[in-house]
């Protein structure tokens, strides 16, 4: 039985259990080894603890040997010598030659040969490991290096790892905890020590002065290192400092896409050309959707159509008389059908797209323009509007007819912003739906506050543009009461004075209000 | 040479913000016409961090903590290289362009920004933050300017450009991105009150206000309003603040609540400013003037007197033709003032406001009539009372001489009667109008109000 087996194991193995464990000898040691590496971590310590581990092996087997297997004594000598301080070679670690050593008794000792080895003149096995790492770097086979490599390098690259890991995430914030090899060797070897200075420097004088002074530099140092980016183009806190716009980056996308009609899809990642329309047939597109708009009116599909048709003209860089007349169509139907939302957005692009004289409709739109600054009260956009109108613009039926709305409204000549209203170029009455009733409102607040006793509502019904008396009479009981609609001389008469006035006031205002809320869309 | 280095060791040494903010002040002093040439050809970029931290820190010493040393350094090194790009457009060197120089001085900014939120810098050194964004906002609307002449040459040829239309003022949109974080550096420091960069607050918002009305993005503005609001418990009494922040403050807060034809607020912001503002700067107060006097029209239907207009030559040209016919009830000398200076008032942002000022015009005019009208019989042992029923046909006559309406041009009734109720509606005119009988029955007792009738 102990034939085959190391003369230590053959030993042990009657203290050991599991005889299978005990046969198979190499795992049943490793275990040991590392464990005691892992205990130890420190060179000093394990330079302390001089017998454990290997020499202990021995020396429990030494015991055990005594009554087995007599440890021939230049095996010992040369155990001895292994650990002796004086044969100890940097370059190759505690571990490693205790590896080694082992390996070669265990061997011996398979082969028989503990007795017939020379071990006087057998190599240390430090000075093996040596030998056998130099055979490696001179021969071209370098996947032995892999084998070669022990645990302590491996460790300190894993480390470095997490620590160039860590780095990234989180910036230049590292603390110390998560500080990197690299920088402790820093702070064990002061960077101002690896520099010189002319003798007659004061700065090294300060720095050797002030060591703290000196780490917090080391700080400094170590920052600039980092990504110079991240320490200078924007601070973590603030956003993008300069974002690139992802599309300019990318360019124009070319459609393939054959199918006229496309249902709208907000694009969540790049545009793919395959769902793209081509120029070509996206015009084939516009004539069919102006077609169905004719025919079926159905502003819910049109309106689908045609966010499609402009995406598919926006990822392409399609700017052009085309994409002007799409935009116009667009914001015509949306204006048509009271959709103020997507009115706007053709709006706001129109107006990007005249700037570069394109063609279309210009005069026509800039009205639009204002006429829907009225609607959303927006004072600050409407300067920017009138600044926006050249001479010739002014000249313009539309636009002119829209200043006049303006003005009327602006002096409160309910007058003649109703003769406005009932002669309103393009499809501004459309607009002006939306806040002419609320410019009633105002009207005959007014009305009621500056007329006595009464005043026909055949006078209602001409000042403030309604079609008919009964269609004035129904508004003024929408927002007042029936008390003050009295029938006098045949003819039908609003009871002005201070009661009526006050209703209309609230009504007037919170007409106002609801559009204040709307126009901040 | 000397004058950037002295500039920062006086203000290191007495603690003074303004005299560090000087040596980081990129432009000529009248004392040393070649400041900025002489810093610049004092050192090269290799050496000139060096060169910096021996000149700034160990030649005639200040006492400085380290880091705080490195920071400078950091600082008037990336200065060291926009005050380069300076001297190379001041030399008409073939390589200058604003461009550069703005890039160069953004680092400026961004480093100085870093170092203040890494509390690097002591609050009192605030002074330098103002000065860069002064200058970083200066030199993007010249990036800018270069840029879009630039742009002109070959416009044709770059018309598909897709960015071309919205770059007109990127270099300026970027510093605002760059004072806005100097205004944030500034709110929310949470420092204790006395070595707080709060005391920064109203300066940088001030800069950031100018940055985006130039902009055209007012509405940005409200946005500051508001964060400035949500920390007002914080902040001390506006009194302990610089007078000149406050002034150029309120008069922006003043000016935004103007645009939004918060009338009543607006003066009141305004009033504050005009008060406070210094009696010689007569620019600062032309400025709250512009926004004041159509203010004070709107809300109070006055307009500026003479003595006060007759100091502002560019106030009297802009406002007095158009005084002048609201006082007279010349509507057709207030239509043409309002058409000769429109290009000027849309710019000014004034037109709106100042078109309310025709209904002072109006009442003016018809105040003509009431007065026109004299007196009623009178009555034994009473005083005299004006004649206080008057026929729409009246006014409507002065309207065809306010107007200067021809004998061909009808004069609809109806329009009368609409302007005549608006005067009454809005408390210009007391009284009312009794349409069956085609009479507008005024008040006894001050059918003008504040107009002694």
């Amino acid at each position: 039985m102990s034939t085959g087996m190391p003369p230590w194991r053959s030993g042990s193995a009657v203290v050991t259990a599991n005889p299978k464990v005990a046969g198979h000898a190499a795992p049943a040691y490793i275990p040991v080894q590392a464990r005691r590496s892992l205990a130890t971590p420190t060179p000093s310590k394990s330079a302390v603890s001089q017998p454990p581990s290997v020499p202990s092996q021995p020396s429990t087997t030494e015991a055990s040997a005594r009554k087995r297997v007599e440890w021939p004594a230049p095996v010992r000598m040369y155990v001895q010598r292994c650990f002796a301080p004086e044969n100890q070679v940097a370059s190759v670690s505690r571990q490693e030659m205790e590896a080694k050593l082992k390996s070669v008794i265990t061997a011996a000792a398979e082969r028989d040969e503990l007795h017939t080895t020379n071990w006087d003149v057998l190599p240390l096995p430090q000075v093996m490991v040596q030998n056998e790492r130099n055979r490696i770097l001179a021969s071209p086979n370098v996947s032995a290096w892999g084998a070669a490599s022990t645990a302590s390098p491996r460790k300190v690259d894993t480390a470095a790892n997490e620590a160039s890991k860590k780095r990234k995430s989180t910036e230049y914030h590292g603390d110390a905890s998560g500080a990197p090899p690299w920088r402790q060797t820093n702070s064990q070897v002061p960077f101002e020590d690896r520099i010189s200075y002319s003798p007659t420097d004061k700065r090294q004088r300060i720095d050797l002065k002030n060591p703290s002074k000196s780490k917090a530099n080391l700080e400094m140092r170590k920052k600039r290192f980092e990504d110079p980016r991240a320490r200078y183009g924007s601070s973590p806190s603030s956003r993008g400092e300069s974002p690139t716009p992802s599309a300019a980056n990318q360019g124009p996308v070319v459609g393939r896409c054959q199918d006229l009609e496309k249902n709208y899809f907000r694009l969540t990642s790049a545009p793919n050309p395959d769902t793209v329309r081509p120029l070509p047939v996206l015009m084939k597109t516009l004539d069919l959707l102006k077609k169905k708009w004719k025919k079926d009116n159905n502003y819910g599909y049109i309106c689908d159509q045609f966010k499609s048709l402009r995406q598919d003209l926006t990822v392409q860089h399609i700017r052009n008389e085309f994409t002007v007349s799409v935009y116009e169509i667009h914001a015509r139907i949306a204006l048509e059908k009271g959709d103020l939302g997507e009115y706007n957005q053709c709006q706001t692009q129109l107006r990007a797209l005249y700037a570069r004289q394109l063609g279309g409709h210009p005069t026509e739109f800039k009205a639009y323009r204002i006429l829907y600054f009225i609607h959303t009260r927006n004072w600050t956009a409407m300067n920017d509007a009138l600044a926006d109108l050249t001479a010739a613009d002014k000249r313009d039926l539309a636009v002119k007819h829209a200043l006049d709305v303006r003005s009327a409204l602006a002096l409160g000549n309910y007058h003649r912003f109703f003769q406005l209203y009932l002669d309103t170029p393009n499809m501004g009455a459309y607009l002006m739906d939306m806040f002419v009733d609320r410019e009633r409102l105002s009207a005959l607040a007014v009305i009621c506050k500056a007329y006595k006793p009464d005043v026909k509502i055949r006078f209602i019904t001409e000042e403030l543009g309604f079609e008919s008396d009964e269609q004035s009479a129904r508004f003024v009981l929408d927002h007042t009461s029936e008390e003050f609609l009295q029938e006098k001389d045949g003819t039908v008469r609003l009871l002005t004075g201070a009661k009526a006035s006050q209703l209309l006031e609230a009504a007037k205002s919170s007409a106002h209000r609801i559009v204040d809320i709307k126009g901040q869309i | 040479m000397e004058s950037v280095f002295d500039d920062f060791k006086e203000g290191q040494r007495l603690g003074s913000g303004p005299y560090l903010a000087a040596a980081l002040t990129p432009v000529a002093s009248p004392r040393c016409p070649s400041r900025l040439q002489s810093f610049y050809y004092f050192s090269n970029a290799a050496h000139i961090s060096q060169d910096l931290r021996h000149s700034l820190f160990h030649i005639g010493g200040v006492k400085i903590p380290k880091q705080e040393q490195t920071w400078w350094t950091d600082v008037f090194t990336a200065y060291w290289k926009a005050v380069g790009e300076i001297v190379r457009i001041e030399e008409r060197s073939s390589r200058a362009s604003w461009a550069k120089v703005f890039d160069a001085w953004k680092e400026v900014a961004n480093i100085l920004n870093r170092a203040y939120s890494s509390s690097i810098f002591q609050a009192w050194t605030i002074p330098c933050l103002y000065v860069v964004g002064k200058y970083l906002r200066v030199f993007a609307i010249k990036a800018d300017t270069e840029l879009s002449s630039q742009d002109d040459v070959g416009f044709d040829r770059f018309q598909e450009d897709v960015t071309a239309e919205f770059d007109k003022s990127a270099k300026l949109e970027e510093a605002a991105r760059v004072i806005n974080r100097m205004f944030t550096l500034c709110l929310t420091d949470r420092a204790p009150i006395d070595e707080s960069r709060k005391w920064g607050i109203y300066n940088t918002i001030n800069l950031l206000f100018k940055t985006y009305f130039k902009l055209n993005s007012v509405g940005l503005s409200k946005s500051l309003l508001r964060a400035l609001d949500a920390s007002s418990a914080d902040l001390p009494d506006l009194e302990s603040y610089p007078k000149s922040h406050i002034v150029t403050f309120k008069y922006y807060v003043g000016v935004i609540h103007f645009l939004d034809e918060n009338y009543t607020e607006a003066e009141e912001h305004l009033t504050y400013a005009w008060k406070l503002c210094h009696r010689n700067a007569m620019r600062n107060k032309e400025l709250i003037l512009m926004y004041l006097v159509p203010c004070h029209i709107v809300t109070t239907h006055t307009l500026p007197s003479k003595h006060l207009l007759a100091q502002f030559p560019r106030l009297e040209k802009l406002f007095r033709p158009l005084c002048n016919c609201i006082r007279k009830g010349d509507l057709v000398g207030f239509d043409a003032a309002m058409s000769a200076g429109e290009e000027e008032f849309v710019k000014r942002r004034i037109y709106l406001p100042l078109e309310r000022g025709r209904d002072i015009a109006l009442r003016n005019l018809f105040r003509k009539v009431f007065i026109a009208g004299g007196f009623e019989e009178p009555k034994e042992g009473q005083p005299p009372i004006r004649r206080t029923r008057i026929p729409v046909g009246e006014f409507a006559a002065a309207l065809r001489i306010g107007t200067h309406a021809d004998a061909k041009s009808r004069v609809d009734i109806d329009e009368v009667e609409c302007l005549l109720s608006n005067l009454i509606y809005k408390g210009l005119m007391k009284g009312y109008i009794a349409r069956e009988r085609g009479m507008v029955v005024l008040s006894k007792g001050g059918a003008f109000p504040g107009t002694g009738v």
